[in-house]
């Protein structure tokens, strides 16, 4: 069994030194992997991203992080994702990496994903050039999301997102901002290569559980939302892994 | 001419989310009268009490109530079996 903590939308900022840690005591006793979904500042400043390494670090499982939209505000992004990787964080965007967790390979692929709206009211890249960059940008990282998925030699697949794939996991947000919380074009890039679980965040105000149209369980585990420092979800690999793992098949 | 009151609260919300020692966008803001109500989650008590202060200096001579809540970060009780 594999344990999985996952939380995203921290939006660490001044003031926020300290929020985490304490929750964080017991993490590596109680899961084998962290993942982060995004938006982990308020404004994607380097010294705000620091307040937040500074309590990862010396966390001793695999941490693995995706940015979101509050994390590219300041135009400081690459900043950022230095910053966690000094602190042990992998940060993925159109990527994907596998961490071997006693025996079982979990491949996570990851994106910040994008807006655009979900199926049978989804935008489309037609008309002004600002309409054609918006659901541009979200076609690029749902195909990225798809080739890493696909290239994920593991045992357990994962996909990491900051914005929602499906409408599930947004009920309770106002129908109206639904297109600027997720595109259902990330649900069909995951439903297409295969996964066992995704994760998101972006949505303080919507539901914890959904699931993609082929049935692969999404989590919405934004801070706000789940209002624990993180959330453990558990994934059994297949019994021939296990048994792999243990050294019953060769 | 005056700013239509109507459109107050929104203004008063993006110029929150805009103001760097905010960036929250996660809150809501009503104004009745001379009284501005702010509700929604943040994430520290330090930002809160700052929320108040830049309300504050957006709408001198209002009164600011301050309903936001600071979302708890402890350890969760329990795990959920996803497959």
């Amino acid at each position: 069994m594999i344990r999985i903590a996952a939380v995203g939308d921290l939006h660490y900022g001044e003031g926020s030194q300290g929020i985490l840690k304490p929750g964080l005591q017991h993490l590596p006793d109680r899961a084998d992997l962290l993942l982060l979904a995004g938006d982990l500042t308020r404004r994607g400043k380097p010294e705000e991203v620091q307040v937040l390494a500074d309590e990862l670090r010396g966390v001793s499982i695999p941490m693995i992080a995706v940015l979101g939209n509050h994390d590219y505000h300041a135009g400081h992004e690459a900043e950022v994702r230095r910053v966690l990787e000094e602190a042990g964080v992998r940060v993925l965007e159109g990527e994907g990496t596998t961490v071997d967790l006693d025996g079982v390979r979990v491949g996570i692929a990851g994106t910040k994903g994008f807006g655009g709206g979900f199926r049978g009211a989804h935008g489309s890249d037609f008309g002004e050039p600002e309409m054609k960059a918006f659901v541009g940008h979200t076609k690029m990282l749902s195909n990225r999301l798809a080739q890493a998925l696909a290239g994920l030699d593991a045992d357990l697949r994962i996909a990491l997102l900051h914005y929602s794939p499906i409408e599930g996991t947004l009920e309770g947000e106002r129908l109206e901002i639904y297109p600027f919380l997720g595109s259902y074009l990330m649900a069909e890039a995951v439903d297409n290569a295969g996964a066992d679980l995704v994760v998101h965040g972006h949505a303080h105000h919507g539901t914890e559980k959904g699931r993609t149209p082929a049935g692969i369980p999404v989590r919405n585990v934004a801070q706000p939302l789940i209002r624990h420092a993180y959330n453990i979800y558990t994934l059994n690999a297949h019994r021939e892994v296990l048994a792999a793992a243990a050294g019953g098949i060769s | 001419m005056s700013e239509p009151p109507d459109y107050l609260p929104d203004r008063i919300r993006e110029q929150l989310f805009h103001d760097p020692r905010v960036a929250e966008q996660d809150l809501k803001v009503d104004v009745k009268e001379h009284r501005v109500l702010l509700g929604g989650n943040v994430s520290s008590v330090q930002l809160r009490h700052t929320i108040t202060e830049v309300a504050q200096e957006l709408l001198p001579g209002y009164e600011i109530v301050n309903e936001t809540t600071v979302v708890p970060a402890t350890e969760p009780e329990d795990e959920e079996s996803v497959s």
